[in-house]
């Protein structure tokens, strides 16, 4: 996939989607507050229109924006966390370590990720909390998984071996000579990682488990909208168009950055 | 050690039958661990929040949870594995299997089409993909594959309902207890939503696998000897192909599962998925718990199952099998 005009609309795109989060969601209107009539049609005061209780729709869309990027990034990073030390724990550590280590992640993966996210809100209850708590342990394994293999090419490099022959405490190999070559190759996964965790959040709002009323999630506004279906079918539009608009961004960039990270890799 | 290769296909399958044994207990000792762990216990539900530590205390010795945890678990096994999840904490107190019985054949009435939908049609998608590669047709197919792997779920349901039910009026809107139409009718909008996703998925992985298999040498000989096209794609092209499909249609069980509890919730559909999120909302333990191991263990069977059959597909696995 070559870095031509899909990726840098998705860049742009993400950009913007930041600024929303940060400003939007009090910009204009409050997005808790019913301001209008419901339902009002898009116009200059209430750019995107009013919901069903007559709260501004954008702002809402906003702080869902804000929602889904707090708990993307913050699951990825304990994700990112967690999955780098037992990956490289999985390849430098004594074998009574790596082994059972390895095992286990090898074992999250028989697991459903959606059912270990409800289970997990099942037994601990509805909210955000729970939820990044969930996506977070459904995520780790797979950069486990990642970074155990990518240190474990490293292993075998001449740089490595001889830095290691010269004494080089294992610490020291592990920050200097693995981390280094990873991050390019994480910041790429990173990005598709976040677009799923952001379907997932979205999609436990959805169920009505995730993010709680009257705070408003993509996916919450979406199930109010399907009741709106047949009278007004805008409201369920601009969620919709948001979240899917940024998981592609996320996928297509996030193509983008692999192929710069690893030439050799890129794909069809 | 020599071995004849029926006796080294013999071991592969037991090792495969224990992986599999271990992942369920895997996925046991989570559903049991969670419980453990979080705040509040069948005990306390009993009760109730406010009742005295006496009477919590004499609740849990009454349902024996002031036995240690390994013994706990033990039984928790046993009592799972003759289908006994325990009680609601609602309604009639229904038994967790009965409720499962009740349901589970609702989300299999979605979930089977939906995957039936998703194999003719991946597979289809796929193999035009990969036989007019590079051409307009390929690129049609991949962008129809690509839309389907990003569009969620209930970004795709919403837009059918509104061409199909509200503006057309040719299905129903929802499931309805009382129904107007035959069954079959409410059907089609859950099981279509539920197949888009696998249905990209398997397009995909048909297109990468036809693509290389054509570029084989038996296929170019096959090609000059004048095997008809159809014939040449089909039996000498697809035939060897299809393994990593199969395989896919196993893993294409987690995600249509993660479909199912999301159509189910849109369409209203009473199935196993709608059950579990029921029993989030009223905090129904017991259910949730049950309703997750019954899923969990048949996505692992399900994928044993597709494990199993690779080498009865393809007899090069058969050979080679260690």
């Amino acid at each position: 996939m070559k870095r031509g005009f899909v990726f840098w609309a998705s860049g742009g795109f993400l950009v913007l989607l930041v600024v929303l989060a940060v400003f939007g969601p009090s910009f204009r209107h409050d997005y808790l507050t019913p301001l209008g009539r419901p339902f009002l049609p898009p116009g200059p005061e209430y750019w995107l229109g009013t919901d069903e209780q007559g709260r501004d729709i954008f702002a809402r869309l906003a702080y869902g924006a804000r929602m889904s990027l707090l708990v993307g990034l913050s699951v990825q990073a304990i994700a990112l966390a967690v999955g780098m030390v037992v990956g490289v724990l999985g390849v430098f550590a004594p074998r009574w370590i790596a082994d059972p280590l390895m095992r286990l992640t090898d074992a999250m993966f028989a697991f459903p990720d959606i059912l270990l996210a409800i289970l997990i809100i099942g037994v601990f209850g509805m909210g955000v909390l729970p939820v990044v708590v969930a996506l977070s342990i459904t995520a780790w394994p797979a950069v486990a998984r990642l970074v155990r293999t990518q240190a474990a090419a490293i292993k075998d490099r001449e740089f490595f071996v001889a830095s290691r022959a010269l004494g080089a405490p294992a610490l020291y190999l592990v920050l200097k000579h693995v981390l280094p070559h990873l991050w390019g190759i994480l910041l790429a996964v990173s990005m598709v990682d976040v677009a799923g965790t952001i379907l997932a959040e979205s999609s436990l709002s959805f169920l009505g488990i995730g993010v709680q009323a009257p705070d408003p999630s993509w996916g919450s506004m979406i199930n109010a909208g399907r009741f709106e279906l047949q009278s007004h079918p805008l409201v369920i539009v601009w969620p919709c168009l948001l979240l899917s608009l940024t998981i592609f961004a996320l996928n297509f960039f996030g193509d983008g950055l692999k192929s710069w990270a690893d030439p050799r890799a890129s794909s069809d | 050690m020599p071995s004849s290769p029926s006796s080294r296909f013999a071991r592969s399958v037991l090792v495969r039958l224990a992986y599999g044994l271990l992942s369920l207990l895997f996925i046991a000792f989570v559903t049991f661990m969670a419980n453990e762990l979080a705040p509040g216990d069948a005990a306390m539900a009993m009760v109730g929040e406010k009742a005295s530590p006496e009477a919590l205390q004499r609740a849990r010795e009454q349902l024996g949870l002031d036995r240690p945890w390994p013994v706990r678990f033990v039984e928790f096994v046993g009592n799972s594995a003759r289908g006994d999840f325990g009680r609601s904490y609602f309604g009639i107190r229904e038994p967790v299997a009965d409720i499962i019985a009740r349901t589970l054949p609702m989300t299999a009435k979605v979930a089977f089409p939906a995957i039936a939908l998703a194999a003719l049609v991946g597979v289809f998608l796929g193999t035009v993909a990969a036989v007019y590669q590079g051409r307009f047709l390929d690129q049609a197919a991949l962008g129809i594959s690509t839309l389907g792997v990003t569009l969620p779920n209930f970004v795709l349901a919403p837009i059918l309902v509104y061409v199909f039910a509200l503006h057309l009026q040719l299905l129903p809107l929802n499931w309805e207890p009382v129904q107007r139409a035959p069954e079959f009718y409410y059907l089609i909008l859950p099981a279509v939503v539920m197949a888009a996703r696998p249905t990209a998925v398997l397009a995909r992985l048909t297109r990468a696998s036809l693509s290389e298999t054509l570029q084989q040498e038996f296929v170019k000989l096959a090609r000059a000897k004048g095997v008809p096209s159809f014939r040449l794609y089909v039996v000498h092209g697809l035939r060897n192909a299809i393994l990593p499909v199969v395989t896919a249609l196993g893993s294409s069980f987690g995600i249509l599962l993660t479909g199912s509890f999301i159509t189910e919730r849109f369409f209203t559909v009473p199935g196993i998925g709608f059950t579990a999120i029921d029993a989030i909302q009223k905090r129904d333990t017991p259910v949730i718990l049950g309703t997750v191991l019954v899923t969990g263990a048949l996505f692992v069977v399900v994928n044993l199952v597709v494990d199993m059959l690779q080498p009865l597909i393809d007899p090069r696995i058969r050979e080679s099998q260690v």
